[in-house]
């Protein structure tokens, strides 16, 4: 198990360079350049060769990739282009935010899915099926900006200014800029919406998931046999089927990932804050290049890492299941 | 036959792929099952059977036509131009005139999301149709030809899905340079169609390998058939059932990936009508008229929830297993 996990992180290596390196390609084929944005009205064609020279876009393409990975080995994510910032630093700065953003959207999915899949399952066919399956038809058709809009025209307008429309205010501890919440409430009514808006899609599929596998997996046979045996409901529900039913799920939640990225980056447009997906988004249409490669790199990364997290999963949902 | 009746002989009448206990009940007398058609009816008339019963299903398909209706006939239902703007009327509230008002520019927004439902229709359609006619054919020579072209088309189909979507849409659609029109909408068609060419290779490369090993697949072998005509008149369509509910599914899923990447101001640029734009245009005044916002969102989840309930009954027709 554990040369396993060993051989499958050093995999994770030649994934993340290709991600990257394709990233990489594709920015640089993207028409126009930093430098024309660097320059403004100041533009002068021989200021831009200068310019390329000094942050060496004017050599051949797999030469700049070459130098940009040896720095990364050594730690160092480039300055960007425009604003002349480390990345590393900047990404450091926003990372908190999105991770508290994603991983209390999907804690929001599952406190949803969990208990909506199972009332689904075992009372098949009754009104509170019906409710859970139709709610959850719905979430999976709204986008994730009309459920913050949604959001917004409730708690930020309705309810007379409940919670914060847009901005961010970090969680006490993990300062790292001047705006920094004296409380845990400072920080909590910047993201509960986001992670709501982001969560509820997220639930919406699950449910639906989870809801058709626990179906399967109380009709099998050793749901039957725990029941012969006078097991009571509870154990049941939770240690034999929800185990079982939990499989097929987690496949699609590290299937999900990509779908969270994009998500984020939307919902932290919308509600304006400092997170990767802004951070992404704005790299990549102003084309600072340097940047755009910082967020290739962190959501490769995070892309494979979730990959092997679920695989992992596996073995603990089903012992059956080994890596050698 | 324990209270000692004699066994009438019955003849057994052929059904639709039945199983052999609805074959008994038919055997038995007073329990006959209505007639149907004489000879087997084939599984996709099964499905079409099934489909019917469902009525959410029905409403998918309502929704859809409706929508593909007033996509055809947009000019004649909206009651003035999506793009024109008149100063003298901007946020207007919903009124007679203007039935969900007008926004900054003075433009109709009921008119805008009459002309919005094309881009969202043609881009959610087209991008499936041209992600299917690009990813089935590779998908069905990567599983049926195996070895080296098998390795070499999964590899590249597994690069795409290495990318998170909306990483590698985003950066296509920054590549392609959103511009406003047809060709606006072809880019982000071509765009959303790349991120899902990988889904179709992947889902008919899997069929093929199961069918390509069956029984009728080794006697056109034996019998000469050219393999052209094995692949498409005795493969293709034994796995159309999964590509007919993933292209109906992934329609729902596009158009929700095109809202997004208008939203993000990456989709088919204005003034032609989007209503991802619409929407993250209007968000800005949310304080004072919400419902500008509320409209073109309301008109994204409808069109996502008809092709979703859609392909959901398509689904549960077409292969019961999966229900």
């Amino acid at each position: 198990m554990r040369v396993y996990i060993l051989r499958r992180l050093i995999g994770i290596v030649p994934t993340v360079l290709m991600i990257t390196f394709v990233v990489f390609v594709m920015m640089r084929s993207v028409p126009g350049d930093p430098v024309v944005a660097l320059l403004g009205d100041a533009y002068t064609e021989e200021d831009a060769v200068r310019v390329r020279a000094e942050y060496g876009l004017n050599k051949p393409l797999l030469v700049q990739y070459a130098i940009w990975v040896g720095k990364l080995a050594q730690g160092d994510w480039g300055n960007s282009i425009l604003s002349g910032r480390p990345v590393l630093r900047d990404v450091m700065i926003r990372l908190p935010v999105t991770l508290e953003l994603i991983l209390l959207s999907m804690g929001i999915a599952l406190l949803i899915a969990v208990p909506a899949a199972i009332v689904g399952a075992l009372r098949q066919n009754t009104w509170a099926d019906y409710t859970a399956t139709t709610i959850a038809m719905i979430g999976v058709s709204i986008p994730e900006f009309f459920i913050g809009v949604l959001l917004l025209l409730v708690f930020s307008i309705g309810l007379g200014g409940l919670l914060p429309s847009s901005g961010w205010v970090y969680l006490p501890g993990t300062c790292q800029t001047i705006i920094c919440a004296a409380g845990l409430w400072g920080n909590v009514q910047y993201v509960l919406m986001p992670a709501f808006a982001l969560g509820v899609g997220r639930a919406a599929i699950l449910t639906r998931l989870l809801r058709a596998s626990m179906l399967e997996v109380i009709r099998s046979d050793y749901v039957t046999t725990a029941r012969a045996k006078g097991l009571s409901e509870r154990p049941i529900v939770f240690k034999h089927a929800l185990k079982n039913a939990l499989i097929p799920t987690v496949t699609v939640m590290g299937l999900q990932v990509g779908f969270l990225i994009g998500g984020a980056i939307v919902v932290e447009t919308l509600f304006a804050m400092p997170g990767l997906g802004t951070f992404g988004i704005d790299a990549i249409i102003a084309r600072d290049y340097q940047q755009v490669q910082g967020f290739a790199l962190l959501t490769a990364f995070a892309f494979v890492v979730m990959n092997l997290l679920v695989d992992l999963t596996y073995t603990f949902l089903d012992p059956r299941i080994r890596y050698a | 036959m324990a209270d000692g009746r004699q066994p009438i002989p019955v003849k057994v009448r052929p059904i639709s792929g039945g199983s052999t206990r609805e074959a008994e009940l038919g055997a038995v007398p007073g329990v006959a099952l209505p007639a149907r058609a004489k000879s087997a009816e084939s599984p996709l008339a099964q499905g079409l059977r099934r489909f019917r019963r469902s009525t959410t299903a029905l409403v998918g398909v309502a929704i859809v036509l409706v929508l593909m209706l007033v996509a055809l006939f947009a000019d004649v239902l909206a009651p003035r131009s999506p793009i024109a703007s008149d100063q003298t009327h901007t946020f207007e509230r919903p009124s007679w005139d203007y039935p969900l008002g007008t926004d900054q520019l003075g433009r109709d927004m009921l008119s805008r999301i009459i002309h919005g439902t094309r881009i969202s229709l043609l881009v959610g359609v087209s991008s499936v149709l041209l992600a299917l006619f690009v990813g089935v054919p590779f998908g069905m020579i990567a599983g049926f030809y195996g070895g080296r072209v098998d390795a070499l088309v999964m590899r590249v189909m597994d690069l795409i899905l290495a990318f998170p979507i909306y990483l590698l849409a985003i950066i296509l659609m920054v590549i392609f340079t959103p511009t406003a029109g047809l060709i606006g909408t072809m880019k982000v068609t071509g765009a959303i169609a790349i991120v899902r060419i990988p889904i179709y290779a992947r889902l008919v490369r899997g069929s093929v390998l199961s069918i390509k090993e069956k029984e009728y697949v080794e006697a056109c072998r034996a019998l000469g058939v050219r393999d052209p005509w094995i692949l498409f008149r005795h493969i293709l369509p034994n796995c159309l059932a999964p590509i007919i509910v993933t292209t109906t599914l992934g329609i729902a899923t596009s158009i929700i990936v095109e809202a997004t990447l208008s939203f993000l101001g990456l989709g088919t640029q204005p003034p032609t009508p989007s209503w991802g734009w619409d929407l993250k245009a209007n968000v800005s005044f949310i304080q004072a008229n919400a419902w500008l916002s509320l409209f073109p969102g309301l008109a994204i989840f409808v069109t996502v929830l008809g092709f979703n309930l859609f392909g959901d009954g398509l689904r549960d027709a077409l292969d019961p297993r999966l229900k």
